[in-house]
């Protein structure tokens, strides 16, 4: 319960601290707006399958930038003193959780920034918002644990991807291929296996996120 | 010499397996027949080359065609080589099928190489379609007497063909690379638990190995694929798979190339190993179940067993596994003593 209670407590700080330095995170909505307008800048019209692609590895590539900073935000005497006082599975936790928040919040702008250039190729608008949710979490845990560690070292933008990239692989493929069924572009009535393989991966990668934070931390 | 024994004992299983994968013939098939279709009421000459065959050397050769469970005899056999037969079939005017086209196998017999099977060997076009006419026409011979060949040979695949030994390197070599990532997994949750230094040494030195034996298993499938499948790398599930997983252990080197501090390396690099190996578990082992895949032991293709998989070659498949993966574990044991000696050096100074 002790947990629960420091795990909300750490989300309404980071939320302040947000509201406080809106720079950040009006940095990371400017990078996917600018990043979209860009790509249609260089594209022009494309077709569906096309679109599915570039609206992933948009994605990708801005959710790395908005997570990396998670554990570097804040100087590490301050993180020193969190450590004190909270358990270690609440900060990280908190941090899953906020990063859900923000991951959420950086698709859904992504695809209405897609959808205002490009025509909404979305067929089943309904199961692409539960893929951008699904998203948000299975990119959350792994991008939030991995900049754990690559906050650490001295090149944490560059270890981050290159150690994110090749782990977060399995998900994004059975996102793309979920997202290539509300799309419309394959007819698989199956895709509720799909859904059940990401929430599995979830959990493994959930599930040692917070059995290996606690070794993380003591520095 | 006492604590050694396993060392020995993985030298010797690796090379009886390769010895005995290496030696030992396939059995003998049939690759190509020529020519490959024909019409109903003619007579069909047939070259047929022989893998490995004696047919030069036998007395009683026969030859069938077989549809379903019916089969003509050859009328005629006449042997150029050891590998080249022409056999001469009178085939009648109706087949008992209701097909236009009927396709059909060929079956070879003698008594020094035993039965060989060609599935879908030629394709005859019925001019007329009447199976009761075939049925009464078609003269059937049952294919009886078979023998067996002697002495201890590997399957005859027509696609794998010789490249089946490639099993006991590429497969084994795989296996050997799970047995030695697991086992570093399971030193760097010792070290998490103890925090013994030397169980990080162990686990960084597990994987090195891994890495090599993963990369030499990446070359020898890629030789295999080209033979089999025509090409060294596909769009394929699971080679894709492989490749991400190779990545993975790649930014663990890079991982701990990038801390000075010993104690925070082994802890940092100790906790994305077991993190990494957890997430490569749905790359390897499910994902590649749930979509279609060439490569043998994936959605809707068999593993590699069964037809494949005969216990002769058991016989070396096995001990190659456990050979390789004793290998493992020497080199990498070198390679923790090379890393406690620097530590030692180290220290020193």
């Amino acid at each position: 319960m002790q947990v629960v209670k420091e795990t909300i407590l750490l989300i309404k700080k980071d939320l302040l601290l947000e509201w406080r330095q809106k720079y950040a995170i009006g940095g990371i909505l400017l990078y996917v707006v600018s990043t979209v307008f860009i790509v249609f800048i260089s594209t022009g019209d494309i077709p569906a399958p096309v679109w599915n692609i570039l609206f992933w590895i948009i994605i990708l590539f801005a959710s790395v930038n908005a997570v990396v900073k998670s554990f570097v935000q804040e100087n590490s005497q301050r993180q020193l003193y969190y450590y004190q006082l909270a358990h270690p599975i609440a900060i990280i936790l908190s941090k899953i959780i906020y990063n859900i928040g923000l991951l959420f919040l950086l698709t859904v702008l992504t695809y209405m920034a897609m959808t205002l250039v490009y025509e909404s190729p979305v067929r089943r608008v309904g199961l692409f918002w539960l893929i951008l949710f699904l998203a948000s979490v299975g990119f959350s845990i792994t991008f939030t644990f991995i900049s754990a560690i690559a906050s650490k070292a001295d090149n944490s933008s560059t270890l981050m991807a290159i150690l994110t990239f090749p782990i977060v692989i399995p998900i994004l493929g059975t996102l793309m291929t979920l997202s290539a069924n509300a799309l419309g572009l394959i007819r698989d009535t199956a895709y509720l296996n799909d859904i059940y393989t990401l929430l599995a991966i979830d959990s493994i990668l959930l599930g040692l996120a917070l059995i290996l934070f606690p070794f993380l931390w003591k520095d | 010499m006492k604590s050694n024994w396993w060392k020995i004992l993985g030298i010797l299983l690796l090379l009886y397996a390769f010895l005995f994968g290496i030696l030992t013939p396939l059995k003998p098939g049939l690759p190509s027949v020529y020519p490959i279709n024909g019409q109903t009421g003619s007579t069909l000459t047939l070259d047929i080359s022989g893998y490995n065959t004696h047919f030069d050397q036998t007395q009683e050769q026969r030859v069938w065609l077989k549809l379903d469970n019916q089969s003509l005899l050859a009328s005629s056999i006449t042997t150029t080589s050891s590998n080249q037969l022409k056999a001469t079939f009178d085939i009648p005017a109706f087949l008992p099928s209701k097909d236009e086209v009927v396709e059909l196998s060929l079956v070879t017999d003698n008594e020094i190489d035993g039965a060989s099977v060609l599935p879908s060997a030629i394709f005859i076009k019925q001019t007329t379609v009447d199976s009761i006419k075939g049925q009464a026409l078609w003269q059937n011979t049952s294919i009886e007497n078979l023998h067996q060949k002697e002495g201890i040979s590997f399957p005859y695949r027509n696609i794998l063909r010789e490249t089946i030994r490639n099993l006991y390197f590429h497969v084994s070599l795989w296996f050997a690379m799970f047995i030695l990532l697991t086992a570093a997994v399971v030193y760097s949750i010792k070290y998490l638990n103890k925090g013994n230094i030397n169980d990080d040494h162990r686990a960084y030195s597990l994987i090195s190995i891994a890495v090599v034996y993963g990369l030499l298993g990446c070359a020898t499938g890629s030789i295999w694929a080209k033979n089999t499948w025509g090409t060294w790398w596909t769009m394929d599930v699971k080679l894709n798979m492989s490749a991400i997983f190779m990545l993975i252990y790649l930014a663990y080197f890079v991982l701990r190339g990038s801390f000075q501090d010993e104690i925070k390396r082994a802890r940092l690099t100790s906790v994305y190993n077991i993190f990494a190996f957890a997430s490569i578990i749905p790359l390897l082992f499910v994902i590649p179940r749930l979509v279609d895949s060439l490569h043998p032991g994936n959605g809707g293709n068999p593993g590699f067993g069964g037809e494949d998989l005969d216990n002769t070659m058991r016989m070396a498949f096995y001990p190659a596994i456990i050979g390789m993966t004793l290998l493992g574990f020497w080199i990498s044991d070198l390679r923790y003593r090379l890393a406690l000696l620097a530590d030692k050096l180290l220290d020193r100074d």
